[in-house]
């Protein structure tokens, strides 16, 4: 039988938990809401429809990250390699199209080369999952291989059904979690018929459709049919808005930096959308902001799929609600056309 | 194209991370024109110098330690590895730095990254390298390798130029493959030049006029992207068909292991699926971005 | 005032007077509009003008090549004006379809009020200076002035003084100016060491998507200097120190051109109150040289022409 939590009893399992990681969970005390270390006290964040604005893959690969030290002294260069802390993090409230994204974006880490700095943090994290009651209208997760309260890509799984939470414990990590819980009590069968009706409601409160069939054909037929861009990113503005807050983008820029013979290599977020992305001394092959746009859309929706099978998109709307221009994925990939012949 | 097999490329990690750099030592600095220069280098670690393994076609991505790092294509031959070479030109913030070093400058290294020349399927064919300017940088790595193993493949012939006899590179390589009995060498310039009593034309020109046969031959092209797009068409007239053509593709770097994402054509990274292509992997590009 | 406008839209681009409109149609969401960027006159059926409209298109008009006509609010004639005289475009190659506008409802002030958040809200529509909330069946007035975005309530000119076509009614601007929004306000009176630690903590969230600059008409150069490389000027990873030097620098770039339209406020992801910085900017190019961008469309752009009576003795 399953777990349930009150929601009143919260704040002290996060309490509890909080003795063996760091517990990070959605709050807009920075002034915008995004996964911070937990304040302590601080769960009205259980009430909030919406995702956080920041994705959680900030906790794994953080806007800017310092890979290395190096030093010069007499004998020459010295590079002091990153500590590792091993320092383990609980995120708590972790919606399911967030969570989707996050093993969408570890196969890229985990691939050929394995990202170190990525992956360490990612294998010494729990996640808690919190189920959506009220999915917003830019919100198209049940199109993108997963649901409001799917429980795939998390340890555990919080399921709404009005005071408490039912506990779905999904992976051995999660399990020893509860282990050491209090406050927790079983659920009936009435709680878990009450969590499959929750789970039932969210779902089709999801108004938002993407179909996406054919769509890696679709764009490999329509690669060079420079008209279509060119109209679909008439109106984009080339900022970093969409790809920077997406779960399932990972560019990242590396740069260094030293001051007096002290210094350090770091990384950062970036984006294919700006300018400068792919720039090189003698040519810049995605100068044309077109060309920018087909590049972020193909990369999802096609090149990704045709790597991992799997398209790189797992509908949570942050980028239709926060675009300026509310220019909307959706509209784009239904408008990509049907087998274009020989366009130029 | 799924995501290259990396697993038997050789791999030569700091403390096991991937993105920390060995040191390396500049030795000597050759002047190559007055804005490409060439440098002869070796780990500062003795044991990894012996150890370090890579193929003609790999890069490595080089660091100016606090300006930043970019790629550069292992110049030197993996025949000959008491010591290790890339060439550069001065075009921005990484090569500006680079070209104010002296000899004794520490560099970052890490690498070797990418795929490399398909030698194997080379051997018994005949040889014909196209390159221009400062392209010729990855094919000396592959012509020594070949030279170094000279019985293994049959004709080779050479077509090298350059916008002006001061942008001619790798001098000391011209003048020892054009002595070379068994190799054809071909050197010339874009446009008439005083003092210039050798060839004159375009690269793409000159390939034409020299015309090598396209049986059971291969052709190896590198330079700037314009010279590759005319190149191409001018190896097809003469029989080549795109399996027969190979090259090596460029793009801005930054992970150099198919991380970072700018590097990429379509589903294709060219620092991990490429640099080297066949002119027909590219004709089967997903994207025309190349 | 809509229907108005479709029709003159339709015309001038059936009579090939121009090669493309720019203006704004529903959006993918409710309660938002999106900029309609087009050459095809069937498009322009889905033009609109509500309380929603609310993006500066003037910051289009830099890329585009040929005749454009545009849907100017106050606020885009002013930006719109500053590109004319910096001669970034050419007003021959302009059809200005003004609009007058009495200002621009801010959702996240409604969704303050309101305490929900916009999905859950049914309608909002607006009647002079009420402003009626629909929620659940039930409906909430307000004033106007009270959801308006902090720059309309400063704005200066609702009508746009430049254009070929005014499409209602000209509005004159409101007799008590709300200048400085709760930002602004909150900031003045705070000491400079507490300001200066207010700013650590906004700029800390800057993500760096230039979101702030590149919806800025004033900003309209080719490669921006956080671009350069030789030399490098500001780190591109995001320290607050390396974000604050980032708008600092920008803020100083833009005096003059800045017609406080608020946008890179609105767009900010992260909620940095941007605007508070460029008000402030503004209000010293005004306290220094008498000079507001795009009021004046006879004055000359103000950083780049000099008279001999200037300011400064420097100069003399």
């Amino acid at each position: 039988m399953s777990k349930k939590v009150n929601k009143k009893d919260i704040a002290q399992l996060l309490k509890e938990w909080s003795q063996q990681f760091n517990v990070l969970a959605p709050s807009r005390a920075s002034g915008v809401a995004e996964m911070t270390e937990w304040d302590g006290k601080d769960t009205s964040f259980l009430e909030w429809y919406r995702n956080t604005v920041v994705p959680p893959k900030a906790s794994f690969l953080p806007p800017m990250e310092e890979m290395f030290r190096f030093r010069k002294d007499e004998e020459g260069y010295r590079i002091e390699p990153p500590s590792k802390n091993g320092q383990k993090q609980l995120l708590f409230g972790v919606r399911p199209c967030d969570a989707r994204a996050m093993a969408i974006v570890d196969m890229t880490f985990e691939d050929a080369y394995k990202d170190p700095y990525y992956l360490e943090k990612r294998r010494n994290a729990v996640l808690v999952g919190m189920g959506c009651t009220n999915p917003c209208e830019s919100c198209f997760c049940t199109s993108m291989g997963t649901t409001p309260t799917d429980s795939t890509n998390v340890d555990l799984m919080l399921i709404d059904i009005g005071d408490y939470f039912l506990i779905e414990e999904v992976t051995a990590k999660g399990k020893e979690l509860l282990a050491k819980a209090s406050g927790l009590k079983e659920a009936t069968k009435s709680d878990e018929a009450e969590a499959e009706k929750s789970k039932e409601t969210s779902y089709n409160k999801v108004t938002r459709k993407l179909d996406t069939t054919g769509i890696k054909d679709r764009l490999l037929e329509s690669f060079d049919d420079e008209e279509f861009w060119t109209k679909t990113a008439a109106k984009c503005i080339s900022c970093g808005i969409c790809t920077l807050l997406c779960p399932t983008c990972y560019c990242f820029d590396i740069n260094d930096e030293m001051v007096k013979g002290e210094g350090a290599r770091f990384r950062n977020w970036d984006s294919c959308g700006f300018p400068l992305y792919t720039k090189m001394p003698m040519e810049n092959p995605r100068s044309e902001k077109w060309r920018r746009v087909r590049q972020k859309v193909c990369h999802k929706y096609e090149f990704y799929p045709m790597a991992f099978d799997v398209i790189a998109c797992t509908g949570c709307g942050r980028c239709i609600r926060l675009c300026p221009v509310n220019w909307d994925i959706t509209q784009v990939i239904e408008s990509v056309p049907q087998k274009v012949k020989g366009a130029k | 194209m799924t995501v290259s097999d990396i697993t038997k490329r050789p791999k030569f990690f700091a403390k096991d991370n991937v993105y920390l750099p060995h040191i390396v030592v500049i030795e000597k600095i050759i002047e190559e024109t007055p804005g490409v220069r060439t440098f002869h280098f070796n780990f500062k670690d003795k044991k990894l110098a012996r150890e370090f393994k890579f193929e003609s076609g790999q890069f490595a991505q080089c660091s100016v330690f606090g300006v930043g790092e970019a790629p550069f294509c292992i110049s030197s031959s993996p025949t000959r590895p008491d010591h290790l070479e890339f060439a550069a030109q001065r075009v921005g913030r990484v090569t500006n730095a680079l070209h104010r070093l002296g000899v004794g400058a520490e560099l970052g290294f890490r690498g070797p990254y990418g795929n490399s020349f398909p030698l194997d399927s080379l051997k018994g064919k005949n040889l014909v390298f196209v390159g221009g300017g400062i392209g010729l940088a990855p094919l000396r790595s592959l012509i020594w390798n070949i030279i170094d193993n000279r019985d293994k493949y049959n004709k080779v012939d050479i077509i090298y130029g350059a916008r002006t006899p001061a942008d001619l590179c790798f001098r000391y390589d011209l003048e020892a493959w054009d002595k070379d009995k068994t190799i054809n060498m071909v050197t010339t310039i874009d446009r008439e030049a005083e003092g210039w009593t050798g060839r004159v034309g375009l690269v793409p020109n000159v390939l034409g006029e020299v015309a090598p046969k396209a049986k059971d031959a291969v052709a190896i092209v590198c330079g700037p992207p314009i010279m590759i797009r005319f190149t191409f068409p001018v190896l097809e007239k003469l029989g080549f068909t795109p399996a027969q053509m190979l090259t090596t593709l460029e793009k801005r770097m930054k992970c150099g292991i198919g991380k970072c994402g700018r590097c990429n054509i379509g589903n294709v990274y060219v620092c991990r699926d490429g640099p080297v292509f066949s002119y027909e992997q590219i004709k089967n590009f997903v994207s025309s971005e190349y | 005032m809509e229907q108005k406008l479709r029709q003159e839209a339709k015309a001038l681009l059936e009579q090939k007077k121009i090669d493309w409109i720019i203006g704004f149609e529903a959006g993918s969401l409710k309660f938002t509009t999106t900029p309609l960027i087009t050459k095809d006159a069937a498009d322009t059926e889905r033009l609109v003008i509500n309380p929603f409209i609310t993006n500066n298109l003037a910051s289009f008009l830099t890329e585009m090549k040929g005749r454009v006509a545009i849907v100017a609010k106050g606020c885009e004639s002013r930006s719109i004006v500053s590109l004319i005289q910096d001669n970034k475009v050419a007003r021959e190659d302009l059809v200005i379809l003004g609009v007058p506008c009495p200002g621009i409802i801010d959702l996240a002030k409604i969704e303050r009020l309101v305490g929900k958040e916009r999905d859950e809200l049914d309608d909002i529509s607006r009647d002079g200076d009420k402003v009626s909330v629909k929620v659940n069946g039930k409906k909430k007035d307000f004033t106007a002035s009270d959801v308006l975005f902090d720059h309309c309530l400063a704005c200066e000119l609702p009508t746009p003084q430049e254009y070929d076509i005014l499409l209602g009614e000209e509005r004159k601007p409101s007799p008590e100016l709300k200048v400085s929004g709760q930002n602004i306000a909150a900031l003045k009176e705070l000491t400079s060491t507490e300001r200066w630690a207010s700013w650590e903590k906004e700029l800390s969230r800057c993500i760096r998507c230039y979101a702030c600059r590149n919806v800025c008409p004033a900003c309209f150069c080719q490669r921006c200097f956080v671009e350069e490389t030789e030399p490098q000027w500001v780190m591109p990873m995001p320290r607050w120190q390396d974000n604050l030097i980032f708008q600092i620098i920008r803020n100083i770039h833009v005096a003059g051109r800045c017609t406080d339209c608020g946008e890179c406020e609105r767009v900010c992801p992260v909620n940095i109150p941007l605007r508070s910085l460029t008000r402030e900017m503004y209000d010293i190019v005004d306290e220094l040289f008498k000079f507001k961008s795009g009021m004046d469309k006879d004055a000359l752009p103000l950083m780049v022409h000099y008279e001999q009576e200037e300011a400064e003795d420097l100069f003399r």
